[in-house]
């Protein structure tokens, strides 16, 4: 939205100055898969203003803001107690910025850009690039009215061929086109693989002045152990409503781990328990972050296509931000295509000026110091904060000029090199079962997403091969798609036709666009594509 | 045939519900859709222009959010839109938002009005047939079927209990429409691109203002159930279950 707003800011600028030659917006589309603009939208959400003012200065007098932050803790937990940081690290003063729904925000976003003149198809999904010898010419939407053997009902749509002279990827974490276009051109060598997160996040409305208005508390430790990386976000917004969360590193070792259930056993913690005391769940969801940081980015332009925000993987990941970052590279790549639009020249050369302005922003200014910090953190929280602290003293650079790292979903290990019981993770393998008051099960929390898909399509996660789910997988790793993913997506049936007795079961219509399967299947065998368009979360509010 | 398509813009069915403060209505910070049934209806609008020509005209009153409902009705090939604008028009109960209706349209001349059975939100399903009595036309309602005939249609009406009703009515004539009289089609790209170049009319509230009487209804409190149902399990051996089984019947609910 802010790539599509700053386009159309340069071309007003341009036609009032050049009356004589003007640019049209007319052919310049925009494709939403959600139903209405922000409705997949998920984040904390704290919001940097740094680009926004640059976006558009002055628009906190307009934009849904709930509050400046006012005061902020850190915390760590440990399975009863709780240290507080006597001082707050630099990275988490949040001073300055602001609590956000993100949902709220980008909806407003998106009345700026349809009120600008830029025709936003919403309901309507990306499915294929197109290419032709080496260059991205457009795309492809999705198919609708197609059932779940894949044959045409009678209100079929074919999807269009939309040609462009330009696509510019703003997908989010692991976009599914941003996905196609990497793995075609192999945009991932030479950079460390990327890792990340998966937050799954709770809504609640709680009795008046538990939470200030702009407080934020940040948590790391319990439940999470010294093997597993990630913390708790609870932020106060309007109306007595409290945004709570819970990121949970997409690289712990143990398969049984469920990042749903790390939130609900933190929910149990004293602290958290008495915070929530009385109150009320009213709105459930997950999204992935990509934290692999600055040398995981690929390449951010090549023949016909920018990739910006989240789906190259600007996120600061020792401030656990990117918002501000999607928004200023979502600039600097209109700024790209506005140059291209004047000149009418679309070529390599031009569209690959997008990777200097980045490279010149305070984009880098900000990535480049914490390039190592997430590295730090592979061989657990001790490790990581001995690297963090050096690096802290070294302008980033720490032990090593680049640290690299292995993929996440490599680094979980078989059942049978952990312990039966789970170990010190006992309490966070499996289903959480939930009380129905404090801590919920994933159906439960599910139903409060709002998701919904059209039920008769083809299942849009697609499993290669369901033989090595059914075999292999129910020995090595014991299915740990039924754990990660927050929304229940994936099921273990019995079967009598497998030699395990199980079968994988898909509840497509759960799934709540988190893309967690995507990416730490430990086989790589499932692919997120998206559904018919308009399907999906609706995150109202969060 | 000309057809005049009313629709509704309501919150979306699971959108997080909270009173507003006097505790007459909701908050309005959530997500909307097209009324269920509206939505079959312009369906159907399409469908009968399709086969006999003519134009489908959509009109809703609301506030500027509501322009979404006519937005998706013009991409799905309506040819043109009525939008009754204004925070007034919100308040209004059924026989005034008819009213409204009928004064926004007093210049044209349809042959056919459908409205949806009922409305996702308030459900009472009145304006619709309020506004065949103010125009003096007759009604039917929980269409199902419509078909053209030499005097004027023949519909099916969908009764309890799995019968139905035909009913031969003259034009003009107004109906209500049944959820899952037709099945809807998408809106197509090219259907987006051109509805922003279809007539949208906007209509004020002061411009209907004279039509509109008092309020006949009025939501006086909403609020969310109290639950007052509670499950109890009786425990111990069979025996002693079953006595104060009996106990809890005979004494303290006093049915037996």
């Amino acid at each position: 939205m802010a790539c599509a707003l700053r386009l159309s800011q340069l071309i007003d600028d341009h036609n009032a100055k050049h009356p004589d030659a003007p640019l049209t917006k007319e052919n310049i589309y925009l494709l939403e898969k959600a139903r209405e603009v922000g409705a997949h939208c998920l984040s904390g959400a704290l919001l940097d203003p740094r680009s926004m003012r640059e976006l558009l200065p002055g628009f906190e007098k307009e934009a849904p803001l709930d509050a400046a932050v006012v005061k902020e803790a850190v915390y760590f937990l440990t399975r009863t107690g709780k240290l507080k940081f006597p001082i707050t690290p630099p990275a988490m003063r949040d001073h300055g910025n602001y609590v956000i729904s993100i949902n709220k925000f980008v909806k407003w976003l998106g009345s700026k850009v349809e009120e600008a003149g830029i025709t936003v198809f919403t309901g309507f999904a990306g499915s294929e690039l197109l290419f032709d010898s080496g260059r991205v010419v457009g795309v492809r939407t999705d198919d609708k009215g197609v059932d779940k053997n894949g044959e045409r009902k009678s209100n079929f749509e074919p999807g269009y061929d939309l040609k462009a002279k330009v696509v510019i990827l703003a997908e989010g974490t692991r976009g599914s086109l941003t996905k196609q276009l990497i793995g075609r051109f192999q945009l991932d060598k030479e950079r460390n693989p990327q890792t990340y997160g998966v937050g799954v996040k709770e809504l609640w409305e709680l009795p008046a002045g538990r939470v200030a208005l702009g407080e934020v508390i940040y948590t790391m430790g319990y439940p999470l152990t010294f093997h597993e990386y990630g913390g708790a976000w609870i932020y106060g917004a309007k109306d007595n409503l409290v945004s709570l969360g819970f990121v949970t590193g997409l690289d712990y070792r143990d398969p049984r781990l469920d990042p749903h259930r790390v939130l609900q056993e933190f929910k149990k913690h004293p602290f958290i328990a008495k915070l929530l005391e009385g109150g009320k769940m009213v709105r459930y969801g997950a999204k992935s972050l990509p934290y692999g940081g600055w040398w995981c980015i690929p390449p951010l332009a090549g023949d016909g296509w920018m990739v910006l925000g989240d789906s190259a993987g600007f996120l600061n990941s020792q401030r656990l931000k990117g918002i501000h970052l999607a928004i200023k590279s979502g600039m600097l790549a209109a700024e790209t295509a506005f140059d291209g639009m004047v000149k009418n020249d679309f070529s390599l050369g031009l569209l690959e000026t997008f990777q200097d302005r980045v490279e010149k922003s305070w984009i880098k200014t900000e990535l480049w110091p914490v390039r190592n910090f997430h590295q730090g953190f592979e061989s657990g929280l001790v490790a990581g904060a001995f690297h963090a602290g050096i690096q802290q003293f070294t302008g980033g650079r720490g032990l090593h000029a680049h640290y690299t790292n292995e993929a996440g979903h490599r680094r979980m290990e078989p059942l049978k090199r952990l312990p039966a019981d789970g170990g010190p993770e006992a309490y966070i393998i499996g289903p959480a079962k939930g009380d129905g008051k404090l801590t919920f099960d994933k159906l439960t929390d599910v139903y409060y997403s709002g998701t919904k898909h059209e039920e008769d399509q083809p299942a849009h996660l697609v499993i290669h091969d369901t033989n090595i789910c059914n075999e292999r997988c129910v020995t090595e790793y014991g299915n740990p798609c039924k754990n990660f993913c927050p929304a229940n997506v994936y099921e273990m049936v019995e079967a009598a036709d497998t030699p395990s007795g199980l079968q994988i079961h898909l509840n497509a219509s759960n799934c709540v666009h988190c893309k967690t399967c995507d990416i730490m299947d430990p086989y790589e065998i499932i692919t997120w594509v998206p559904p018919e368009g308009g399907g999906g979360p609706n995150y109202d509010g969060m | 045939m000309k057809i005049l398509v009313c629709m509704k813009q309501v919150p979306q069915k699971d959108a997080p519900l909270k009173l507003n403060e006097g505790g007459t209505w909701i908050r309005e910070d959530i997500s909307y859709e097209v009324n269920e049934p509206d939505a079959y209806a312009l369906e159907e609008a399409l469908r009968q222009r399709e086969k006999h020509g003519g134009e489908v005209v959509v009109i809703t009153s609301g506030p500027p959010r509501a322009q979404q409902v006519l937005r998706e009705a013009l991409a799905k090939g309506a040819d043109r839109a009525i939008h009754l604008e204004g925070d007034g028009f919100v308040t209004l109960d059924a026989f005034n938002t008819a009213k409204a209706f009928a004064a926004a349209i007093k210049d044209e001349s349809f042959d056919l009005i459908f409205t949806g059975l009922q409305s996702d939100d308030y459900g009472f399903a009145q304006t619709g047939v309020i506004l065949a009595e103010l125009l003096g036309w007759p009604h039917a309602t929980i269409i199902m079927q419509i078909e053209k005939s030499d005097s004027g249609i023949r519909v099916k009406r969908e009764l309890e209990a799995g019968f139905f009703q035909f009913v031969d009515m003259p034009l003009p004539a107004l109906l209500t429409i049944q959820s899952g009289i037709n099945k809807l089609r998408y809106a197509t790209l090219i259907g987006i691109k051109q509805a922003k170049n279809k007539p949208l009319k906007k209509v004020s509230f002061d411009e209907v203002k004279l039509a509109l009487g008092e309020n006949l209804q009025r939501i006086e409190k909403l609020y969310i159930p109290q639950k007052t149902k509670k499950t109890e399990v009786l425990q111990g051996p069979p025996g002693e279950i079953a006595k104060k089984l009996v106990d809890k019947l005979r004494n303290e609910l006093r049915v037996i």
